[in-house]
């Protein structure tokens, strides 16, 4: 009974995806959705077919890319590797892809999973896949009107991990929020983050500067980014020893060396900027969990390269267009960063959507620190495009930036348009997630004809 | 000189709150009027009689729980300043601290500052979604735009709201009211924020604030195209005339 319920879902979700692809959707999230109404336990089943681990990654930013990062090195190892891609990171997406994994016979036959889960959704995947591995990379506020406030995310969370047995925790030593985990579930617990840094900038979104467990304000002695550094209270709550522990080169290369409990070694991922470094080193304690060997982890994150708009580069003619996704306000900085560190002038086209996947309020850009941008004159034109693009160009007016830079445009393609049209040398276009793909479908056809190289660059996220 | 209190920004940084001092300060600066911020955190000295603007923000419940006992050692400072025309903007949390009680989900009652003759009581929904207001400033009808986004309901005693609810809940989603008003104290669930896209009200406040020191309330005029297109974009989504 059980497995004939099970190849029902498995017939009824390849028909869904099928007729998804006909209707030029991606079918990453419908065939799952339609298979969980008829066999709920159809992710459970399969699950347990896994021979290895059921990893999962989860928190606010970077899940997508430490995800891919750890499969890219499983896969590197010789496992055969489920994962869920593209952000599919509901209960539904992963249903999807562990039923299109299956094949017809409803079996899997894969050594480890690596599933993302988005914090709503974890404690349904986590009950659903039971992980082995639960993999948290740092809490920022994210689209608040979907999951009340941050505290109550870390609950959510914190109440599925009690829910769990025989699980080993990854968690970024850096973040107060991620760290107190091993203590409020008394799981065991591996713990990544970086040397400190002086003279790093910090950035105006600080989610607890107070002590999460006895909420005296925290004394930092270095900050990382946000509330992420190191952090202790006189309540005895510290940053706890990072087992893995990255200490970034200078000049914003990517590379860093890792000190890890067999030694040290250098680390040269294809990407840049702090957050991936982060999601390197969350990747690399994961990995090392499950026993892959330093050399082989090494080899793999090397070679990586991030996925569709994470930073994604293309030609136009001789201008360089970067197409990089925004979420939520510590990732929108680092972009911001990544920005200013780009040379030559620059045409910056932005949209912001506010469907339930951006975040229905557009508040969240007043805590981006757009004001970095008055001053530089290598911006010459701002295009703000999007269900709330005039949002956003009044954001921009009132952090300082001259308002005959500014414009509004009616549609993605206009403003698609008159940015690649713009004079400067660089062409950077920022969008949320449900503008994302859009934009770069409108991006692509107005680059086709010109040929496409897509030389992928660094991610954010 | 204006002087502009920014009562704990640290703590209170939810929703982008910290754009309606942004607007105030910069649409003071653009008209040549000096203007300064004072950044108050817990236990800071401030005195509320040489301030001319106070912002008041929400936060979580954590935060929430720690600013109102810092408030409550102000109390009366605070009140003094406000029955002598202090300009006072409080949004959601900050808000409902203002007022005589919030009563918890649970029953318990936290005390409010009891400045404002309303109080509050927890939903089991929360009431979230884009809001339209329409106001009355000094004889104009106004319509401002926002987004809410709280669990409690507020129900005002002998007080007027700040205005009327064209789309969206207001205070409590049943009696068509949005936010409070006394004397220069303005209440609002509106985030958005609330004075960058209602230039008007940030106009009106800062009028308000000049008055009460004495000098010349004659605002120059700006040039709010952004804005205004801002505001229709979401009028028009949210399918309300305005005349």
């Amino acid at each position: 009974m059980r497995r004939l319920r099970l190849l029902l879902a498995v017939v009824v979700a390849r028909v869904a995806a099928f007729l998804a692809r006909l209707a030029g959707h991606r079918g990453s999230s419908l065939p799952g959705m339609v298979a969980l109404r008829l066999c709920p336990q159809a992710p459970a089943w399969l699950a347990r077919d896994i021979r290895g681990h059921r990893v999962i990654v989860t928190g606010t930013n970077g899940k997508t890319t430490t995800s891919n990062m750890l499969r890219t090195i499983l896969t590197e190892a010789g496992y055969r590797v489920v994962a869920n891609r593209e952000g599919a990171n509901l209960i539904t997406g992963v249903a999807t892809c562990l039923l299109r994994a299956a094949g017809w016979r409803g079996r899997l036959d894969h050594d480890h999973a690596v599933l993302e889960a988005d914090e709503a959704a974890f404690p349904s995947i986590a009950a659903a896949v039971r992980p082995s591995v639960v993999v948290v990379t740092n809490f920022f506020r994210d689209q608040l009107d979907r999951y009340g406030e941050l505290d109550r995310t870390v609950q959510l969370i914190r109440d599925a991990l009690l829910g769990l047995e025989d699980v080993t925790l990854v968690l970024n030593a850096d973040d107060p929020l991620v760290a107190q985990l091993a203590r409020l579930t008394g799981h065991p617990a591996v713990f990544y983050g970086l040397a400190p840094v002086k003279g790093h900038r910090t950035g105006q979104v600080r989610e607890a500067r107070y002590c999460p467990l006895c909420r005296a304000p925290l004394g930092y002695d270095g900050y990382v980014y946000g509330q992420l550094g190191h952090y202790r209270c006189a309540c005895g709550f510290t940053r706890p020893r990072a087992d893995f522990e990255g200490l970034p080169e200078h000049g914003g290369t990517g590379a860093l060396t890792v000190c890890h409990p067999g030694g040290r070694l250098q680390l040269t991922p294809g990407t840049t900027g702090f957050y991936n470094t982060y999601n390197a080193l969350a990747a690399f304690a994961a990995a090392r969990v499950l026993d892959v060997p330093v050399e082989v982890i090494q080899k793999a994150l090397a070679a990586y390269r991030p996925a569709t708009g994470r930073m994604e580069e293309f030609r136009y003619g001789s201008k360089k267009v970067i197409l990089n996704l925004v979420k939520n306000p510590a990732g929108f900085n680092e972009s911001l960063a990544a920005l200013l560190e780009t040379r030559g002038t620059k045409d910056v086209f932005i949209a912001i959507n506010d469907l339930v996947a951006d975040g229905r309020d557009v508040s969240w850009l007043w805590d981006v620190d757009f004001e970095v941008l008055a001053a530089h004159d290598d911006c010459r034109r701002f295009v703000c495009a999007g269900r709330r693009g005039a949002d956003m160009a009044v954001r921009l007016k009132y952090a300082g930036v001259p308002v005959d830079r500014i414009g509004v445009a009616p549609s993605l393609q206009i403003g698609i348009r008159a940015t690649l049209a713009g004079d400067g040398e660089v062409a950077f276009f920022l969008a949320t997630y449900t503008a994302l793909w859009p934009v770069e479908r409108l991006l692509r056809r107005e680059l086709r004809g010109d040929r496409v190289r897509a030389h992928r660059m660094p991610s954010v996220s | 000189m204006l002087t502009v209190c920014h009562l704990y920004p640290d703590l209170l940084n939810l929703y982008g709150d910290r754009g309606n001092v942004l607007a105030f300060v910069a649409r003071c600066r653009w008209r040549g009027i000096p203007v300064r911020v004072l950044e108050v955190g817990l236990g800071d000295p401030v005195d509320f009689g040489e301030v001319d603007f106070v912002f008041l923000g929400g936060g979580s419940d954590r935060e929430q729980d720690i600013m109102a006992r810092d408030l409550l050692a102000r109390r009366d400072d605070l009140a003094a300043a406000v029955e002598e025309g202090l300009v006072v903007l409080a949004i959601c949390g900050g808000y409902q601290l203002l007022g005589r009680y919030y009563r918890a989900a649970d029953g318990t009652l936290i005390p409010g500052l009891g400045l404002l003759d309303f109080h509050t009581r927890a939903g089991k929904k929360r009431l979230i979604g884009n809001v339209a207001v329409e106001v009355d400033l000094d004889g104009w009808r106004v319509t401002l735009c926002g987004f809410e986004n709280h669990a409690g309901r507020t129900y005002l005693g002998d007080l007027a709201p700040l205005g009327r609810v064209l789309a969206g809940h207001g205070n409590n989603g049943e009696d068509g009211t949005e936010g409070a008003r006394y004397k220069n104290v303005f209440c609002s669930y509106l985030h958005g924020p609330l004075l960058p896209k209602n230039p008007a009200l940030t106009d009106h406040l800062i009028r308000l604030a000049l008055r009460r020191r004495g000098l010349p309330e004659e605002l120059e005029p700006l040039d709010d195209t952004l804005e205004r297109e801002a505001v229709r974009v979401m009028l028009r989504r949210l399918k309300v005339r305005t005349g």
